[in-house]
């Protein structure tokens, strides 16, 4: 199934591995360079920068190749007929994904952002096409309306597994999450198929990375089974979900609200504190680091949307706690491994190990301007520079 | 084979110590596994949710805490961040300093926030200044750098950058009045300041690490204020030659030393700017399809070309 030999996948994996152990001054230059020739790889890689802007171009040549081809030979024909556009969109989704099959298996591309585009277009073709064969099908409430997101699901999921897309794995499931409206009118009934599949999706996934534990499919299936706790947390949070929290921070109760106080309510609201719980238990079990990071994030979630979910009045102080239990637990939690032997406390430190955290710390400094809070707001706000992204930090709400 | 066989099989080679095949077998056994990011990431959070919380309080308790509590409260606070900072805070170097634990750089970020909400508070309740935001703005600007500078914080850097783009900002507002031409302009002399003062920085050995910092905010600024130039309706030619140099500059700075953000930033805004003038006064579907189709293949054709030859990833 897969497009990739498990041994190219697991021979770029050793080199990631040589180049971090390299960069943090494990192996001397002269040993990092025997090593790194003995895992030579024939899969054509480029840096993610060059990869992303491949994608872009590779999206507006092939979309508009696509458009144009319509535009030369079927326009007149086709013009005020769905059904036909619909079935050429189809055609073009073949064609698109046969391109990327040919990118992949013939020029060996790997992450290359070329292959990447024309996987995604033939999913964005699919269902492009099957909406104008549908035509007016689709706005019924009938069966024959689920196959959009059904057909997009299968689809995005086939790409994940041949070629080992993570965002067409994420696509798969939001297309997942439209099904369960074409099964039931009942919002409860719906998140409760959506929380079968994703949990369905969980069990095989705990089921299947048991055998790949130390290979090439270990971080891969680590952050499938965080995307799907992260799923099912989000179908269970129905503060977040119905997006209503922004309304409950103004103290404005919202209409989701009235609707949802019955037990199903006050079950998800059980779930929403059990699920971070269990989480956390399964990623410090299995020292899962993506694991570990998600259950801190869904933990952190339920903290901020308890008391919109209790309808407790929300006070101005709160993240001020909420901030200090944060930090507090990190400065605890660093303590207690710092004093064990050489830093290290039943298997896990508060050391760097890695060159890659660092990258994803000097990441995070760079956006820290963008998501601190909002500037000094002053009398005449400038579109340019202090705007809503940085500045000098302090509240706008002053 | 996968690493861990890999490891054995370079052990019995002699090709690595016992000591070292120990180190990196554990290593990818996840044996110690680190939760470093993990921590930085709650205290992150943890400060950026603090300091959300004081400066809602002390906007809706202001009255009935009073002034004095408030302001004496945020003071001791920064006080106590910048003490911190300085009594754990190894001596100044010019050259990249690790910090001494875990908690120091975001002590000191929460030090630098707290001075901004206090400015802002003195500001909005006394009006010390009369309204004369630009100087707030350019202080605590400068007193980001000097902290940046001193505790090797890129987090107070980004800040610092960030408060000086307002700064000029609201001189725009102050001295020209709101308008299109105006911000460009000032976008551009605040890149070519930040960019140059990163260069000089960076050539006189004092924290050489921060230039990227200083090159991708001054890169992203100026090719989108000369972009910006290439949609007016007159003088566009002047905006885009100035893009086309721009984006060369952007491109030979990328590839000669290998940071491949540039040559995406000069593809992009780059292309961008020339499809702008091109497709200008092209109001047939074919022919712009045919363009986008034609160009759009080119691009990836001399990035793949550049690809091979600079950017394989190791």
């Amino acid at each position: 199934m897969r497009a990739y030999a498990a041994s190219d996948e697991e021979t770029l994996r050793v080199r990631r591995y040589l180049n971090d152990w390299a960069g943090e001054g494990l192996l001397s230059d002269a040993r990092y360079q025997a090593m790194e020739q003995e895992a030579e790889c024939g899969l054509r890689r480029t840096n993610g920068f060059l990869r992303l802007v491949l994608f872009v171009f590779t999206m507006i040549s092939a979309s508009a190749a696509a458009w144009l081809f319509f535009v030369t030979f079927f326009q007149g024909q086709l013009a005020g007929n769905s059904r036909e556009q619909g079935i050429f969109l189809l055609v073009i989704a073949a064609l698109v994904y046969a391109g990327a099959e040919v990118c992949v298996s013939g020029a060996r591309l790997y992450r290359h952002g070329i292959e990447e585009a024309l996987a995604v277009l033939s999913v964005l073709f699919l269902c492009a096409g099957l909406l104008g064969v549908l035509g007016r099908d689709f706005t019924s409430q009938g069966s024959s309306a689920s196959l959009v997101p059904a057909a997009g699901a299968i689809v995005s999921f086939w790409i994940y597994r041949r070629f080992g897309f993570l965002y067409a794995f994420v696509a798969a499931m939001i297309f997942v999450a439209f099904l369960p409206q074409y099964g039931t009118a009942s919002h409860t009934g719906q998140r409760l198929i959506l929380a079968i599949i994703y949990t369905a999706g969980l069990a095989t996934v705990a089921l299947v990375r048991t055998a790949h534990r130390f290979d090439y499919l270990d971080e891969e299936y680590s952050l499938v089974e965080a995307l799907l706790w992260l799923g099912l947390y989000l179908t269970f949070n129905l503060r977040l979900s119905s997006l209503s929290l922004l309304a409950d921070l103004g103290n404005q109760p919202s209409a989701s609200t009235a609707e949802s106080a019955g037990a199903f309510y006050w079950t998800t609201y059980a779930l929403i504190w059990c699920l971070p719980a269990v989480l956390l238990w399964r990623a410090l079990r299995m020292k899962d680091r993506w694991l570990l990071g998600l259950g801190m994030v869904i933990a952190l979630l339920t903290l901020i949307t308890n008391k919109a979910y209790l309808r407790w009045p929300i006070h101005p102080w709160d993240p001020m706690f909420l901030g200090v239990l944060l930090a507090g637990v990190a400065i605890v939690v660093r303590r207690w491994l710092a004093k064990g032997p050489s830093g290290v406390r039943g298997g896990f430190t508060a050391r760097r190990l890695s060159g890659r955290d660092k990258e994803w710390m000097s990441n995070l400094s760079s956006v820290s301007s963008v998501v601190s809070p909002g500037p000094a707001a002053g009398p005449a706000e400038p579109s340019f520079g202090g705007g809503s992204s940085g500045g000098g930090g302090a509240s706008s709400n002053f | 084979m996968t690493v861990l066989g890999r490891l054995d099989r370079w052990r019995d080679q002699g090709a690595l110590t016992p000591e070292q095949h120990a180190l990196l077998d554990g290593l990818v056994r996840g044996n110690p596994c680190s939760v470093f990011l993990h921590l930085n990431f709650l205290l992150y959070a943890g400060v950026l949710a603090f300091v959300g919380g004081l400066g809602w309080t002390a906007e809706a308790y202001s009255q009935q805490l009073g002034d004095l509590v408030v302001v004496a409260g945020l003071t001791l606070l920064l006080a106590a961040c910048l003490g911190y900072c300085f009594a754990k805070a190894p001596p100044y170097s010019g050259a990249e300093t690790p910090s001494p634990n875990l908690v120091l750089d975001y002590v000191l970020y929460l030090g630098s926030l707290t001075w901004s909400a206090e400015l802002t508070y003195l500001e909005k309740r006394f009006h010390l200044l009369s309204g004369q935001w630009d100087l707030y703005l350019l202080a605590t600007a400068l007193f980001f750098f000097a902290l940046a500078y001193r505790f090797d914080n890129r987090f107070v850097l980004s800040l610092a950058l960030s408060t000086l783009a307002g700064w000029f900002g609201v001189t725009i507002a102050q001295t020209t009045g709101y308008g299109e031409a105006s911000y460009r302009q000032f976008a551009i002399l605040y890149s070519l300041v930040v960019g140059v003062a990163g260069i000089a920085l960076q050539s006189w050995g004092i924290k050489r690490h921060f230039l990227g910092t200083y090159l991708n905010i001054a890169a992203n600024v100026l090719m989108m204020a000369l972009l910006s130039g290439v949609f007016t309706r007159e003088g566009y030619l002047l905006w885009l030659l100035l893009l086309v140099l721009a984006c060369g500059a952007s491109l030979w700075y990328g590839v000669t030393q290998r940071q491949f953000s540039f040559v995406a930033y000069a593809a992009l805004y780059g292309y961008a700017g020339v499809s702008a003038i091109l497709i200008r006064n092209l109001h047939d579907a074919s022919a712009l399809l045919t363009y986008f189709v034609v160009t759009g293949v080119t691009m990836v054709v001399v990035l793949v070309v550049l690809a091979r030859r600079f950017g394989r990833e190791p």
